[in-house]
C-alpha cells in the first residue's frame, strides 16, 4: 500500500515538481500515471522509493513511513518495491541469467534459491532461451522484460514502472503492459507511469492524471480491448 | 552475512584490482615507491636514534671535587648530585683509580719514572655525572657549580647540544617525510577505487533500488583498495629489507673503523623484521582502506 498526505516537493533549484498531492494505492491495485513532460510523475515515484524526500507531508510506502524511517531500514523498504526504467538499466557486461542473479546475489539471498528463482521468474516472461544472451542481443521489448523479471526476482509487493514502454516499438508495448496485468492477477500492485493515451485507452483501469505537480483526474475508466 | 556472500564480495574486490589494472598497477607503484621510502626514513630514523643515544651514554659531566674536603663532605655531594632530576646516574672515581689508568697507557719507562710521583698523586677525586635529558645538560653542570666541595665541572655541553639537534632534525625530516607520502597514497588509492567505483556505477545504481545494504555496496571496494595497499607493502618490504641489508654491510664496518659506535648500535634487519613487516602490513592496510573512504564515501550513499 502506498498513501501520499499532502505531499509537496520542492526542488533546491525551486521548482514545484509536486504541491499538496493525496493518494492511496491499495494493495493489488493497478494505476496508471498519466501526464506531460515534467508534470512530477518520476518525482512521485523517486518519492516512493526515498530516493528524495518529500518537502512537506508524509508518504507511507508498504508499512514505512518514510519521514521517519531510518537509514538502516532504507534497503529493507526498497526490497519490497520492484522499479523498472524507461531505459532498461542492464547492465551489459552480464548475461540475462547473471543481470537478475546478480540483484539476489546483494541482497544475501542463498545460493540454491537464486539458482531456481532465476529461470523461474525468465520463463514467467517467457525469455528461458535468452538465458546466455547479453543484454545487446535483445530487442528492445525483450530487454525490457528481462528488466521486469528483474524487478520480479525478489517477489515484490510493489512494482513501479516509469515509462516502460517509452523505448519499444509500440507493438510490443502491449507485451509488456500485458505482462504487468498478469503479474498484477497474481496479487502485485502495480504502478505504472506512461505518457501514451492508446495504451491506458486500450487497457483501462484506475488513472491518476497529473498536471503542473497536481493531480487533476483520478478516476476508474472503462477498457477498450478492441480497438488495438 | 552469509559465507557465499563473503565470498562474492571477496571476489568482486579481487576482479575490480585486475579490470582496473592500469590503474591498479600505477597505484602498485607508487605506493611501493613511497611505502619503502617512508619504511626506510623510519629506519634511518630508528638507527640514529640507535647511535646518539649509545653516544650519549659516555657523554658524561665530570665533577671535580676540592683536594681537601673530607669523606663525610665527599659523601654528602654524592646524595646531593644524585637527588638533581636530570642526573641518572653517579659514579666515583677516585684519585688512585685514575692514577691507575693514566699509568697504565704509559711505557715501562714512563712507568718507572713515574712510581715516585705516586705517593704524591696530583690528580682530584671525581664524580662522574650521566644526564637522562642532554638538553638540559647546561643546567645540570651550572646547579653542579653550586655545590659545596665542588672545585670545577668539566661538561661536555657543545658536543651535547650538537647531539640533540641532529637527532631533533632527524625525528622532524623523517615525520615530515612521513606525512607527505602517506598523503601522496591516500589520494592515488582514492583516485583507483574512485576510477572503479566510476566503471560500476550502473551495478552500483541497480543495486540502490534492490535494496544491497551498504555493506553489500561498499565492501568490494574495501577489499579493492586493501588489496593493493596490502600488495604494496609485501613488495616494498621485500625491496626494504635488500637496500636495508646492503646498506647495513656498509655502515656497519665504516662506522665501527671510525669507532663511532659500538657493536650493537645499528640495527640488524632481522633483528626487527616483524615488527618492521607487522607496520608495513598495517600501513598498507590502513592506507587502503582509509583512502577507499574517501574515494567513495558520498557516491556509495544508499
Ligand atoms: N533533480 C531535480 N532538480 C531540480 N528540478 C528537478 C529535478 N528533477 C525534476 N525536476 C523538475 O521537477 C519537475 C517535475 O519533474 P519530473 O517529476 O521528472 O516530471 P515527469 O517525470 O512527469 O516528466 C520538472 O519541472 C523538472 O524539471
Ligand atoms: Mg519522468
Amino acid at each position: 500500500m502506498v498513501e501520499f498526505k499532502d505531499v509537496s516537493v520542492t526542488y533546491s533549484s525551486g521548482v514545484d515538481a509536486l504541491n499538496k498531492i493525496n493518494l492511496k494505492i491499495n494493495d493489488g491495485d493497478f494505476a496508471f500515471v498519466v501526464g506531460s513532460n515534467g508534470a512530477g510523475k518520476s518525482t512521485l515515484i523517486k518519492l516512493i522509493l526515498k530516493e528524495i524526500d518529500a518537502t512537506e507531508g508524509t508518504v507511507i510506502a508498504n508499512g514505512y513511513n518514510l519521514k521517519k524511517i531510518r537509514r538502516s531500514k532504507i534497503s529493507k523498504l526498497r526490497r519490497t518495491i520492484g522499479v523498472v526504467f524507461q531505459d532498461f538499466r542492464l547492465i551489459p557486461t552480464m548475461t540475462v541469467y547473471e543481470n537478475i542473479a546478480f540483484v539476489l546475489r546483494v541482497i544475501d539471498a542463498p545460493k540454491k534459491y537464486i539458482k531456481t528463482r532465476v529461470p523461474y521468474v525468465l520463463e514467467l516472461v517467457g525469455l528461458s532461451d535468452k538465458m546466455k544472451a547479453y543484454p545487446e542481443q535483445l530487442s528492445g521489448g525483450e530487454q525490457q522484460r528481462v528488466a521486469l523479471a528483474r524487478a520480479l526476482v525478489n517477489d515484490p509487493k510493489l512494482i513501479i514502472a516509469d515509462e516502460p514502454t517509452g523505448n519499444i516499438d509500440p507493438e510490443l508495448s502491449y507485451d509488456i503492459v500485458e505482462l504487468l496485468k498478469c503479474i498484477n492477477e497474481c496479487g502485485t500492485t502495480i504502478l505504472m507511469v506512461t505518457h501514451e493515451h492508446n495504451l491506458v485507452r486500450y487497457f483501462g483501469g484506475r488513472v491518476i492524471n497529473l498536471d503542473g505537480g497536481k493531480i487533476v483526474f483520478d478516476e476508474e475508466v472503462g477498457g477498450n480491448n478492441e480497438n488495438k | 552475512m552469509r559465507i557465499s556472500s563473503i565470498g562474492y564480495l571477496v571476489k568482486q574486490g579481487t576482479t575490480s584490482v585486475w579490470k582496473n589494472r592500469m590503474m591498479s598497477f600505477a597505484s602498485f607503484c607508487i605506493l611501493l615507491v613511497s611505502l619503502m621510502l617512508v619504511g626506510f626514513s623510519v629506519l634511518v630514523g630508528i638507527n640514529i636514534s640507535s647511535i646518539v643515544s649509545g653516544i650519549e651514554d659516555k657523554n658524561e659531566i665530570v665533577v671535580i671535587l676540592h683536594d681537601d674536603i673530607s669523606q663525610e663532605q665527599t659523601d654528602n655531594l654524592f646524595v646531593q648530585i644524585k637527588e638533581l632530576s636530570n642526573v641518572s646516574n653517579v659514579e666515583f672515581y677516585s684519585k688512585e683509580e685514575a692514577w691507575k689508568s693514566i699509568v697504565e697507557d704509559m711505557t715501562e719507562e714512563e712507568k718507572s719514572f713515574m712510581q715516585y710521583a705516586e705517593n704524591d698523586n696530583p690528580l682530584p677525586d671525581t664524580y662522574r655525572v650521566k644526564v637522562s635529558d642532554l638538553e638540559l645538560m647546561d643546567i645540570t653542570t651550572s646547579q653542579l657549580k653550586t655545590f659545596g666541595g665542588v672545585e670545577s665541572v668539566q661538561s661536555p655541553t657543545e658536543f651535547a647540544s650538537a647531539l640533540v639537534s641532529i637527532r631533533n632534525i632527524v625525528a622532524l625530516v623523517s615525520s615530515t617525510v612521513v606525512f607527505a607520502l602517506v598523503v601522496v597514497c591516500l589520494v592515488i588509492i582514492s583516485n583507483t577505487t574512485r576510477a572503479s567505483v566510476h566503471a560500476r556505477r550502473k551495478e552500483i545504481n541497480i543495486m540502490k533500488y534492490v535494496g544491497a545494504t551498504n555493506t553489500f555496496i561498499r565492501v568490494p571496494f574495501f577489499i579493492e583498495g586493501m588489496l593493493i595497499g596490502i600488495i604494496s607493502a609485501v613488495g616494498a618490504l621485500i625491496l626494504t629489507r635488500f637496500a636495508y641489508n646492503e646498506l647495513y654491510t656498509v655502515l656497519n664496518d665504516q662506522l665501527k673503523l671510525m669507532n663511532i659506535i659500538g657493536t650493537k648500535s645499528l640495527y640488524a634487519f632481522d633483528s626487527i623484521a616483524l615488527p618492521v613487516t607487522v607496520c608495513y602490513l598495517a600501513a598498507g592496510t590502513l592506507i587502503g582502506a582509509l583512502g577507499t573512504t574517501i574515494s567513495t564515501g558520498k557516491y556509495l550513499k544508499v
